[in-house]
């Protein structure tokens, strides 16, 4: 897992190709029994580390404020990371399905116990966070955030989606 | 009180202060950002006060937002919150119009740079206009010019609103023709060539440009008699 600060705290992100157990993964995090607790993206979606910063940053200061809009903070990260304010099918269209293998997972404050706990957790093989980009499914990103041509022109796909996340409780 | 702290936590450099807000310097999780800062006018009713600020602060984000979505460049929003009052964008590092064109007035004009910057001016308020956003302050000075790539950029969406009246975007024309003349008149008259990359630009430019006629004649302020 790679660290990145925030504010004092940390959120560290693996990226997971080939994962057979992903079906096993959403069970048991919507028992609440996934231990440690972990956010799970699509990774399809996230075409640059920064995007999933922005969401994470906005994470720590709701739940900072105590004002969180789901019910754990990791299932916070994958609501912002959607920019959209309807929270089921967030978690559904960012978050993974039983068929999904390529995921990125998340953790807040990690320890090193719970990095080898996650790596664990999670049947495939983890590369480098840097093959985002050229993983990324631009179709389904550009449906997602409703993304269009002319916006391409003078942005990328990850400073369009931070955007999104950014001003979605200003719409 | 641990609102403060996230403030804090990263460090603050003031760039500028204006009449409505404060525009910081600082760092967001590793990018070099812009914090810009409403603050509240101690002589409204508090609960005004905040309503208006928040407000606002609301307009400004969803303004700049969808400029990007019709393809006119404008900083990267990082993050808006609505407790501290703050927008939290991208630091672009560039000159801004004003300071070329001033420079131009001492230095001399180099004729391809201001034809470039006139157009992509004109393009960009075309684009805005046709998609329905007035920029509400279009002076030299919020606009900035990206270095390395050229690329115009426009900044403060404080004032912006939403219309499609020929007369708002007239107005919003009008303002920085009168800017242009006020501090630029040495570069020649940049106006026309921004009209012509308008013209160009926006498909409703014939009844905006007629507006624009009238509004000559009379001044930004309509006149309310009768």
């Amino acid at each position: 897992m790679k660290a990145f600060e925030i504010n004092g705290d940390t959120v560290s992100l693996a990226l997971f190709i080939d994962v057979t157990n992903s079906k096993e993964l959403l069970d048991s995090m919507q028992a609440g029994t996934l231990e440690p607790e972990v956010a799970f993206l699509n990774a399809s979606l996230i075409p640059d580390v920064f995007p999933v910063l922005a969401a994470a940053h906005k994470t720590l200061v709701s739940k900072s404020r105590e004002s969180l809009t789901t019910r754990t903070l990791h299932s916070e990260l994958v609501y912002n990371y959607s920019g959209s304010k309807h929270i089921t099918e967030s978690l559904k269209r960012c978050g993974i399905s039983e068929s999904t293998t390529y995921i990125l997972a998340a953790r807040f404050n990690v320890t090193l116990d719970e990095v080898k706990a996650v790596e664990k957790l999670i049947h495939g093989k983890e590369i480098d966070l840097e093959e985002l980009k050229d993983r990324a499914n631009q179709a389904q990103i550009q449906k997602q955030y409703k993304i269009t041509a002319p916006e391409l022109g003078i942005s990328s796909l990850a400073d369009a989606i931070v955007c999104r996340i950014a001003a979605r409780d200003a719409l | 009180m641990e609102i403060k702290t996230d403030v804090k936590e990263s460090s603050l450099i003031l760039l500028k202060q204006g009449a409505e807000a404060r525009v910081f310097e600082s760092n967001f999780v590793g990018k070099r950002s812009v914090i810009k800062e409403r603050f509240s006018k101690k002589y409204r009713h508090p609960t005004l006060d905040s309503k208006i600020t928040l407000k606002r602060l609301n307009a400004e984000a969803r303004c700049m937002t969808k400029a990007r979505r019709l393809g006119v460049s404008t900083p990267v929003l990082y993050s808006v919150d609505p407790v501290l009052h703050t927008l939290t964008f991208e630091y672009v590092d560039g000159p801004s119009v004003k300071d070329i064109l001033l420079e131009f007035g001492s230095l001399g004009i180099i004729e391809e740079r201001l034809d470039d910057i006139a157009f992509q001016i004109g393009d960009a308020i075309g684009k805005l206009h046709d998609g329905g956003l007035i920029h509400g302050d279009l002076t030299t000075s919020n606009m900035l010019l990206k270095s390395g790539t050229n690329q115009l950029v426009l900044i403060d969406f404080g004032l912006s609103s939403t219309s499609t009246l020929p007369e708002d975007k007239a107005v919003d024309l009008y303002v920085l023709e009168r800017a242009l003349l006020s501090i630029h008149s040495s570069c020649g008259n940049v106006m026309e060539w921004i009209l012509a990359a308008y013209r160009k630009s926006s498909k409703q430019w014939s009844s905006t440009l007629n507006k624009l006629a009238q509004v000559r004649q009379r001044g930004r302020k309509r006149t309310m008699v009768g």
